[in-house]
């Protein structure tokens, strides 16, 4: 019994992950028609302001405040910079940010070292959960993070801006006919989307290693919660999350990890053959 | 109807320079062990397998328009089945052996992952980060299966060329050999795309670039020859990793790596997608340049690489060489009016 629930928890806290980046992205997708190569990097300036924080001298929550301002103020500056110049050339939005994910990279490699850092969560130790004794930290990532997508939700569902975003992903030129300043809503979702996938990586960085390439090991999981769920809605990413998450973490116990992450690959080729627009179609 | 013929474009006035550029290139890559230093012909050799590389995608980018971020998993899994089956076979036609099993463990991966993509109807975007994710497991494999791939130290021992038959065998193992072979692969490839997407084929995979559900309404299997362009581009790319695997001696899962992949795209778009030339000259250039750079600092080129995907993005889309092609004709133009009259 405590295997099983211990099981679920560990498919919970990288659903958990997997859904804050994949929102991002595919909100996204959804509204732009954008492929951001460089989102992974979000996660890591998440991490790294964690990490630097805590070296400075500072705790845990100021990171927390900190890390989605940061990823905001980037997600902001990619957007206005490259980006909107590019809506219409979907490989070309590929390139250009997969361009500056590699400048990110190297850069932060160049001028924090390559050297892993570390990040430590503000609670340790194991609490009994259902007969399972489970790490203090994970069970707060899983209940930070739900809190997290349910604020989403009722900004998607409740709010002005929630109304306006829905408008766009479901037809643009009538949302600007409308006089819904769509520019202005794009930026604004492509720096929540950024602003997300940076407190993931604060909730990520005391669990694994920071280090500058660390956002490419998170980009292609959330590709496959985003091809598998589709694009474009909530109900879509928590699909795909649940069974990327889902699936690779029961087959850790299984196998070894390349093979998993190969079957999780397998897996999402072929349900793409079977439901091209994902689980949930928006 | 001969007006009619007259008053379109002639089709023929534009090839005749490229076809005077490549067949100079050759003469230069033919007589280029006469002069040179050992160390400079090994540096090309490894140049003309890159562009091999290049030349598979552009196949694949150029020609029919999807594009694979993920291509260095097949040029990866012909360079490890070099090293890993090589050795079980004991004759001189073990490169030989282990090239073949290479390229079909590619052409039967490229074909399940390609029917399921293809026929499932993934395009675009959605293509390109697929395929990408199918590099990160590859790499993955080469980097964990280490009983199998040497893990990150990576794996030595892949055979050299050679052919045994009726008792007499022959073995490639000279530099200058090795670099004559790798020649006559990449112009044979060269020729064969060239004249295959010179005609009919080529007017039906640029069809399916413009307008994809247009040519299925005419009729045409557009998933079919799409499927078909991916497995045989992939299977390309498998040849070029086992030449690569064989003249290096050495296999490193960097060879299946993302880098790789990225590196691969930029030597295509350096030279200009499409035309099958620009990629190997483009491939030439990079490679030189990646050298310069690395010499002064080797983190730097990811660097640059990043940087010239952003500039490409707004300055050159087409490509590098096209550009330069076209201030050039821009040039001639201004010296020679009487040219542009014509």
């Amino acid at each position: 019994m405590s295997d099983t629930v211990t099981l679920i928890l560990n498919a919970l806290t990288l659903i958990s992950i997997l859904m804050l980046v994949g929102l991002g992205l595919a909100i996204i997708f959804g509204l732009m028609g954008v492929i951001n190569m460089a989102h992974g990097e979000f996660v890591t300036f998440g991490a790294f302001t964690l990490s630097l924080l805590q070296t400075a001298g500072g705790n845990y929550w100021m990171a927390l405040v900190l890390a989605p301002i940061v990823g905001a103020t980037a997600g902001f500056v990619l957007e206005r910079s490259i980006i909107q110049h590019l809506y219409t050339r979907p490989l070309a939005t590929i390139l250009a940010t997969w361009g500056v994910s590699l400048i990110i990279q190297q850069s932060l490699q160049l001028i924090l070292g390559a050297g892993p850092r570390q990040g430590t969560g503000p609670i340790s130790g194991a609490v009994n959960f259902l007969g399972a004794d489970y790490p203090a930290y994970r069970l707060m990532l899983i209940a930070f993070a739900a809190v997290i997508v349910a604020v989403v939700i009722a900004m998607f569902r409740y709010t002005r801006f929630g109304l306006d975003l829905r408008a766009v992903i479901q037809d643009r030129d009538m949302a600007e006919a409308l006089g819904i300043d769509t520019r202005r809503v794009c930026t604004i979702a492509f720096a929540s989307g950024a602003a997300l996938a940076s407190i993931a990586g604060v909730l990520i960085a005391p669990m694994t290693k920071v280090i500058a390439l660390m956002g490419a090991s998170y980009l292609a999981p959330s590709f496959f919660v985003v091809i598998v769920g589709g694009a474009g809605s909530i109900a879509g990413v928590a699909a795909g999350s649940a069974v990327v998450g889902g699936l690779e973490t029961v087959l850790n116990y299984e196998v070894p990890a390349t093979v998993s992450q190969a079957i999780v690959l397998i897996t999402a080729v072929v349900l793409v053959r079977f439901r091209p627009r994902g689980l949930v179609p928006s | 109807m001969t007006s009619v013929d007259q008053s379109l474009p002639r089709r023929t006035a534009w090839p005749k320079g490229w076809l005077v550029l490549s067949a100079g290139l050759l003469v230069l890559v033919l007589l280029y062990p006469t002069w040179t230093d050992p160390y400079s012909l090994t540096v090309l050799r490894d140049a003309m397998i890159f562009a091999l590389f290049a030349v598979s995608l552009d196949y694949m980018w150029g020609k029919s328009g999807v594009l694979s971020f993920g291509h260095a998993a097949f040029f990866g899994i012909g360079a490890y089945a070099m090293p890993i089956i090589g050795p079980m076979v004991p004759t001189a036609n073990a490169a030989l052996v282990a090239l073949l099993a290479g390229v079909a463990v590619a052409g039967i991966v490229a074909f399940v992952v390609g029917y399921f993509l293809i026929f499932g109807g993934v395009r675009g975007p959605y293509f390109t980060i697929v395929t990408l994710a199918l590099c990160l497991v590859a790499q993955h494999i080469a980097i964990g299966w280490s009983e199998m791939t040497g893990g990150d130290a990576g794996l030595i021992g892949a055979p050299p060329f050679g052919i045994e038959m009726f008792g007499l065998s022959y073995l490639i193992l000279d530099s200058v050999e090795q670099y004559y072979l790798v020649t006559a692969i990449l112009t044979a490839t060269l020729c064969v795309l060239w004249l295959a997407c010179g005609g009919h084929y080529g007017r039906v995979l640029a069809a399916i670039q413009d307008n994809e559900v247009r040519a299925r309404t005419l009729g045409y299997n557009t998933s079919g020859y799409l499927l078909v362009v991916f497995v045989i581009s992939c299977m390309l790319a498998a040849v070029a990793g086992a030449l690569y695997a064989v003249v290096s001696g050495y296999v490193a899962p960097d060879s299946v790596g993302l880098l790789l992949s990225t590196q691969v795209v930029v030597w295509v778009a350096v030279g200009g997608r499409g035309t099958l030339l620009g990629p190997v000259i483009g491939a030439f250039l990079a490679i030189r340049l990646q050298q310069v750079v690395s010499s002064i600092d080797f983190r730097l080129w990811p660097l640059v690489v990043g940087a010239f995907f952003v500039a490409m993005v707004f300055l050159f889309p087409d490509g590098v060489l096209p550009l330069v092609r076209r201030w050039m004709a821009r040039a001639w133009g201004r010296l020679v009016p009487s040219s542009g009259a014509r």
